[in-house]
């Protein structure tokens, strides 16, 4: 799934930030731009209303160096995560190699991450995907929160076989954020290594 | 189906980049990228007199949601398809083509160069470029990354993202 630039050496992933509207994709990516050194990042890019929600997608490209004389680098988006946007997310997905799936600690939005989960496994479905089929990293954002829920609820309602590792975060914080990105960056890796 | 990788290499991306190069002459546009629709950029070029580029990774993503918007708008009207983007500002512009099912080409041009010219010699362009993603779909190279490979990202996660 990774794209290879052979002329270049380069070998590109697509990592994408998965979740209900408001649950913090864009902060994830946006804590991420403001500590990666010049040099390491692109520009990032945001699609987004006046209100600053997510209208397409973000974009912010990371080169983690050279591997073995690869140079390897990390598309990160986020997709917009309010229901009515499903056409822009399914179009975020194509080429998929890696997903953050950003979970909602708050109680009132328990439904809300079960229903993205549930439209994520549909619309990787359309291109043939099961999140089975690819790394999956669970973030419990919002940990801040004086009535957030526990992590184990949220878990149970978007992966009850627990297959996905988990990570609580504060994103507007960083809490977690690193964490989280390099776990499903590792995964990603690991598998083109073992090809 | 799982969307499979478009990779160029050795005289399949030399013949790409041929292909951009006569494209950049043919039509006077300052760059030529082929891209896929993931939004990677697989291979580019930029005529001599052209000043730097802009981000070509956040260009490549753009233009790439931009096409898939497209295509889905097409499908709203019940059209296969709307093959050719073009964007005309008042200096620049941008011509996009579709190469096959898996590709894009992108022209960037400034006010001197003929929109005819564009897209003449961009469908051109579009069509050759579409025969050699065939082929590197029907022959994909082979990576050949061993373990090693895992431990040498592994440690450059941990330099960039912290142990």
């Amino acid at each position: 799934m990774s794209t290879i630039n052979f002329a270049n050496r380069e070998i590109n992933f697509k990592i994408v930030y998965y979740g209900p509207g408001l649950s913090g994709k864009t902060t994830n990516l946006k804590w991420i731009y403001s500590r990666i050194p010049e040099g390491r990042k692109g520009e990032m890019v945001s699609l987004a209303t006046e209100d600053e929600r997510t209208l397409f997608f973000d974009f912010l490209p990371l080169d983690l160096g050279e591997v073995k004389g690869f140079k390897t680098r990390f598309h990160l988006y986020t997709v917009p995560g309010q229901v009515f946007y499903n056409a822009s997310r399914k179009l975020i997905l194509r080429g998929v190699d890696g997903i953050v799936f950003v979970a909602d600690s708050a109680p009132n939005r328990l439904r809300a991450n079960a229903e993205s989960m549930r439209n994520m496994r549909e619309n990787l479905a359309e291109y043939g995907l099961k999140v089975e089929d690819i790394p999956v990293v669970l973030q419990v954002n919002k940990r801040d929160l004086p009535d957030a829920l526990p992590v184990e609820m949220v878990q149970a309602v978007v992966d009850p076989e627990g297959r996905f590792p988990v990570f609580e975060a504060v994103a507007t914080e960083g809490k977690g954020v690193f964490e989280t990105l390099k776990e499903v960056s590792r995964q990603v890796l690991a598998r083109v290594g073992s090809t | 189906m799982v969307e499979p990788s478009l990779v160029l290499y050795g005289t399949l991306y030399q013949r790409a980049m041929d292909v951009l190069q006569e494209a950049l002459q043919e039509t006077g546009a300052r760059y030529a990228l082929f891209i896929d629709r993931k939004g990677f950029v697989l291979a580019h070029k930029e005529a001599l007199w052209a000043p730097k580029p802009p981000p070509l990774d956040s260009l490549a993503t753009l233009v790439a949601g931009n096409a898939a918007a497209t295509q889905a708008l097409a499908k709203l009207l019940g059209e296969a398809r709307f093959q050719e983007v073009v964007h005309q500002g008042e200096h620049m512009g941008l011509y996009v083509d579709e190469v096959g099912e898996a590709a894009l080409l992108v022209l960037v041009f400034d006010e001197n160069a003929p929109l005819g010219k564009i897209k003449l010699h961009g469908k051109r362009a579009a069509e050759t470029l579409a025969r050699l993603a065939e082929e590197a779909l029907a022959n994909p190279p082979k990576l050949n990354l061993d373990t090693q490979y895992r431990e040498e990202a592994k440690a450059l996660l941990d330099e960039l993202f912290g142990n």
